[in-house]
């Protein structure tokens, strides 16, 4: 087991390598940091322009291949990914908010692939009937509504309820304001921010885990072996709980892991309506910036992310299913 | 042995190994215990299980389908019933209702009693308790049937843990192993942690019987257990099919299509059509004596593997009726050649045909079939041979229209890591030689793996072989220039395949599906037009039905549409991968007899792929017998089929079972050790070396010859076959049949 896991890492190690350098090289390529330069009014002198673009290595009269070396020596002895346009530090830019966004996705990441999960067992093994068809159809409705608009309605709920006890139960906005010392009221705090947000994040992800985990039981379900399962004396349940439900597994295993580099970057929508400073923002704030070291260090984040969870599904795969250990 | 020392926790399986005992005594259990024309004579004692009026219906989206009309029956311990019938006649959703492992959806009534609790009506829970520890079941597919996830042992353990969950570790380590080793798996102790994927179907299958009769159980269902398997794995799972119901003393319902299988290992018989239960009698009394038109068509459809070819097989017209949308009257009468108008009036009862045995038919007319003795000969016509248009030119005068020499195919194994090495060669096909001449059938027969179809897909490519000659028609394929040259030769070679509806494009109307190779060898759409009309005629189709679409044709139809197609530009060889194999038994017939009938007109050569010998003894004129990539024997089927010269074909033959009772009883059978091993191992000598029966008689010298050099196609004077074999066996004045 370990021998595999080693062999995989090794392979995802100069992947992400290549990725990421294949990244920088493109980022360099589109993006253009001196129009923000020299788009401003007034425009600053032109030496001063070339200063700053050198300094934070983006200048693009140097040649691209020194800027990538000066950048991968940076981070390979320093751990610095670079400055933005602005000369602020990607390393101090991105470190909050990567802790905002983890905080932020987290509990709904769990509890989405949890219930979603969880219906989708529970909703198989009914197929077609009242149960079955009322997820289905409150399934499709959170499919189809804009995550915005669904944010936006718990946020109005949210002001009823505050409106209706009198004092506010919950925060529609940002991940804490409570600065005293105490642990348990900042918990308490952080509970009621990050409440809203999360059943929105949830609501909106657990519907694909539903779907899909409830297609793939339903394709377990009728396999030959447990009905072997059950001809050796276990019930239905039973024999859908220890054989069926292994199988089915895998697949959503292997989308949790993928989706995890989305999960942190794609909440874009409840970031902005909750005003959380998060990753997606951060990302979509940096392309807009022409910000190249920091589009870079996302990405790199993303690289990982997306990793470390085809690992996880690699190891969960592998734990569930031996023959994918063995070949 | 483990019976003694096991407690039960429920009380419902008190209450089943106590047992009230109730039997009950009524006509169709008199019937029964005359049965006595078999092997073990007539029942004795109280039957185990009593099943009575059972109906089974399922609610689907054309209908109610009827699957299950009626069925009674009894089983004794330590007897097998045999229950027959083609695809749709109920027979596996008779056994699966038993066990209670239907779907939901199913509607069962009647009465299914062991030992005397009444099992219809239980729910899941309750049947639980009872599956597995009572009535167990074996399935068809050996390799689907076994949860890829777990280890072999851990599977055989769920079965005695769930309903011995008092047992020791230790225990059901050793009851496991004495399974393992009860159904003859090699190395039980160090298999039981191996998982599914690592064994073979046949492996499988025995480990599937481990699992069965884990628990003892009273009961056993074997739904079609060998159709997925080789002949030579076959009679190796018949034997412990039969070792196991020894050991446990059950009985056996023993589900199947193949009369063959039936015959050797069946006591009673129960024919069913359109899920009702047509003919029932004693094993030798069904084959000596069929009375229901419908089993003498069936027996009569049948090839025989054991008599030479010496008239046609006689086809059942039509097909089985739609269970959703059954016909008033005899469901049997639209096919029968005896029906009159009568016949679809009302829907006749199993009646007495011979008191004294027990043996019951329905038929309205089955009073004038017994006063008259009649045979199925007298019932269903014998169709005439055409005259071969080239009978007169003897063989050696016709031309060769495709000859194969020391043909070799290998697929590279590649191996894990990025970059995919190549670690080793797989030999799928390695020396193949033979030659077909025109009008003549050569049958290539091997099993799985043999590289059967990997010698068709290599003539098919029209490519020069990795090793070895192809020569088509006069071309060598290794000196043909272009795709031009390719094309032009591809209309004379043509080929169809096993499954007739996965060939066929669904989306297409038959039109289109015959219209298709004659496009693109441009013909014009008037000469396309008719010659699509003259193709239906020509493979028995009406030609008015060419806008509808494959879906709307029955199996047998589709495979005639393929031959359609095969045929438009009039090719010279066919090559055919097992036809026939995906086809019931009597639709199976009139296949075989088209083919028979467009090769005595067209004068076409086939190579025709089966590894069903029985069929291939019925139409081809010789035969190349395969071993793991290699012909091993070549020679007339005649003479192949009476004097192997080969230990593997001998081997092969044994193993074919012979729809026939009395014969079956008296064979003796070489059951082969072992299976197939992989092709990719690399085999100095002879490549049957490891399971060869003759080489454990030879001298140290000889086995040595065996191991450490490859034997290569030979004749003698003995008679006219080749062999691979440094050894063959004589030809003598008995036949292997």
């Amino acid at each position: 087991m370990l021998k595999f896991i080693a062999k995989r890492l090794a392979n995802y190690v100069v992947m992400l390598f290549v990725a990421v350098s294949f990244t920088y090289f493109m980022a360099s390529a589109f993006m253009h940091p001196r129009s923000v330069y020299e788009s401003r009014t007034p425009r600053p002198p032109q030496d001063s322009i070339e200063r700053t673009l050198d300094l934070a290595n983006l200048n693009d009269r140097t040649p691209v291949l020194e800027r990538y070396w000066n950048w991968l020596t940076a981070i390979v002895t320093r751990w610095d990914w670079g400055k933005s346009p602005t000369l602020e530090s990607v390393n101090s830019a991105i470190a909050p908010r990567v802790l905002a966004s983890t905080e932020l996705v987290t509990l709904s990441t769990v509890l989405s692939i949890v219930l979603g999960v969880a219906l989708g067992i529970y909703t198989a093994q009914r197929q077609y009937k009242w149960q079955d068809r009322m997820f289905m159809v409150t399934g499709t409705l959170f499919m189809v509504i804009p995550s915005a608009v669904l944010a936006l309605l718990i946020v109005l709920m949210a002001i009823a309820v505050n409106d209706t006890v009198g004092f506010r139960m919950f925060y529609v906005t940002g991940l804490s304001s409570y600065t005293g010392d105490d642990i348990g009221l900042r918990l308490l705090d952080f509970l009621q921010h990050i409440i809203l947000p999360t059943i929105s994040l949830t609501l909106l992800g657990m519907v694909g885990y539903h779907l899909t985990q409830r297609t793939y039981l339903l394709d377990e379900l009728h396999a030959d072996y447990v009905r072997t399962a059950r001809m050796k004396g276990l019930t239905r349940r039973q024999a859908v709980r220890r054989h069926a439900l292994r199988a089915s597994l895998i697949p959503t295993g292997v989308n949790v892991a993928f989706s995890i580099a989305s999960v942190f970057t794609g909440a874009v929508i409840t970031e902005s309506i909750f005003a959380i400073n998060g990753l997606g923002r951060y990302f979509i704030t940096a392309i807009n910036q022409s910000d190249i070291n920091a589009s870079v260090a996302i990405a790199a984040f993303g690289g990982v992310c997306t990793l470390t969870g085809a690992l996880l599904a690699d190891i969960f795969s592998a734990w569930l299913d031996p023959r994918i250990k063995m070949s | 042995m483990f019976r003694k020392t096991k407690k039960n926790a429920s009380p419902l399986a008190d209450i089943l190994k106590a047992g009230n005992g109730e039997v009950t005594r009524d006509e169709i259990l008199q019937y029964e215990l005359l049965e006595g024309n078999g092997p073990k004579g007539a029942p004795k004692g109280d039957p185990i299980m009593q099943v009575r009026d059972l109906h089974v219906s399922f609610a689907t989206e054309a209908g109610v389908c009827r699957a299950v009309r009626g069925v009674n029956f009894d089983l004794w311990r330590g007897r097998t019933l045999g229950i027959v019938g083609e695809s749709g006649s109920g027979k596996s959703v008779t056994a699966l209702s038993l066990i209670g492992l239907l779907d939901d959806n199913a509607k069962v009534t009647g009465s299914i009693k062991m030992n005397g609790v009444e099992l219809v009506g239980k729910t899941d829970e309750e049947m639980s308790v009872i599956r597995g520890e009572h009535i167990a079941m074996v399935f068809q597919d050996p390799l689907s049937a076994l949860t890829p996830m777990f280890t072999i042992g851990d599977q055989i353990a769920e079965g005695l843990i769930t309903h011995h969950p008092d047992m020791s570790k230790q225990a059901v380590h050793d009851r496991c192993i004495e399974l393992l080793d009860l159904v003859g798996i090699p190395q039980p102790e160090e298999r039981l942690n191996s998982f599914p994927h690592q064994f073979s179907g046949g492996m499988r299958q025995r480990v599937m019987i481990a699992i069965a009769i884990a628990n003892n159980p009273d009961v056993i269902i074997a739904d079609e257990p060998t159709t997925a398997l080789d002949v030579t794995i076959q009679a190796q799972i018949l034997d412990v099919l039969a070792k196991a119901q020894k050991e446990t003393g059950a009985a056996v319902v023993l589900i199947t299509h193949d009369l063959g299988v039936v015959a050797g290992a069946a006591d009673d018989i129960l024919v069913m059509y359109a899920g009702r239960p047509v003919e029932r009698a004693s094993i030798d009394d069904i084959f000596a004596k069929p009375s229901m038109p419908y089993t003498m068509g069936l027996l009569g459809a049948v090839p025989k593997p054991h008599v030479a070819a010496s008239q046609r097989l006689v086809p059942i017209q039509g097909n089985p009726p739609s269970l959703v949308d059954i016909p008033a009257g005899c469901p049997f009468s639209p096919r029968c050649p005896l029906a009159t108008p009568e016949c679809s009036q009302a829907e006749p009862n199993l009646e007495v045909v011979d008191a004294t045995n027990g043996h019951l038919a329905s038929c309205r007319r089955l009073n004038e079939i017994v006063s008259k003795n009649m045979k199925y000969t007298d019932v269903f016509p014998v169709p005439e041979m055409l005259p071969a248009k080239w009978a007169e030119v003897p063989r050696d005068q016709r031309p060769v229209t495709l000859e194969v020499e020391h043909l070799v195919k290998t697929f590279p194994l590649t191996g894990g890591g990025m970059f995919r090495r190549t670690i080793g060669r797989v030999s799928a096909v390695d020396d193949v030689t033979f030659k077909i001449r025109q009008g003549e059938t050569l049958a290539l027969v091997g099993e799985s793996g043999s590289g059967k179809s990997t010698t068709l897909m290599e003539i098919m490519n029209l490519m020069k072989p990795e090793d070895g000659r192809i020569v088509v028609l006069g071309h060598d394929l290794a000196t043909l220039k272009g795709r031009g040259d390719r094309k032009a030769l591809r209309k004379d070679l043509q080929i169809i395949f096993q499954d007739p509806m996965s060939s066929l494009d669904p989306r297409m109307t038959v039109y289109d599906v015959l219209a298709e190779p004659l496009k693109v060898h441009k013909w014009d759409k008037e000469k396309i037009n008719h010659r699509i009309g003259e193709l239906m005629e020509l493979v028995g189709l009406n030609p008015d039905y060419v806008d509808r679409f494959p879906t709307q044709f029955s199996g047998g139809q589709r495979q005639r549409i393929s031959i359609a197609r095969a045929l438009a530009t009039d090719p010279k060889v066919l090559l055919l991968d097992e036809p026939i194999a995906s086809l019931d038994v009597s639709i199976q017939a009139g296949v075989i007899n088209l083919l028979e009938d467009l090769q005595a007109k067209l004068k076409i050569s086939y190579l025709f792929v089966a590894h069903d010998l029985a069929v291939i003894r019925q139409i081809s004129d010789r035969v190349a017998v395969m071993y793991l990539g290699q012909v091993v024997e070549l020679g007339e089927t005649e003479d192949v089929f009476t004097h192997p010269r080969h230990p593997y074909t001998q081997a092969l033959l044994s193993a074919i079972p012979v729809p026939d009772p009395v014969v079956e009883r008296t064979r003796s059978r070489i059951i082969l050790k072992g299976d197939l091993p992989s092709p990719a191992e690399h085999h100095p000598g002879c490549r049957f070396a490891s399971r060869c029966p003759v080489k454990l008689t030879l001298s140290p010298a000889q086995q040595q010859m065996c191991d450490g050099q490859r034997p290569t196609l030979r004749g003698d004077d003995q008679n006219q076959s080749e062999f691979a074999c440094h050894f063959p066996l004589a030809v003598t004045a008995e036949s292997a049949f």
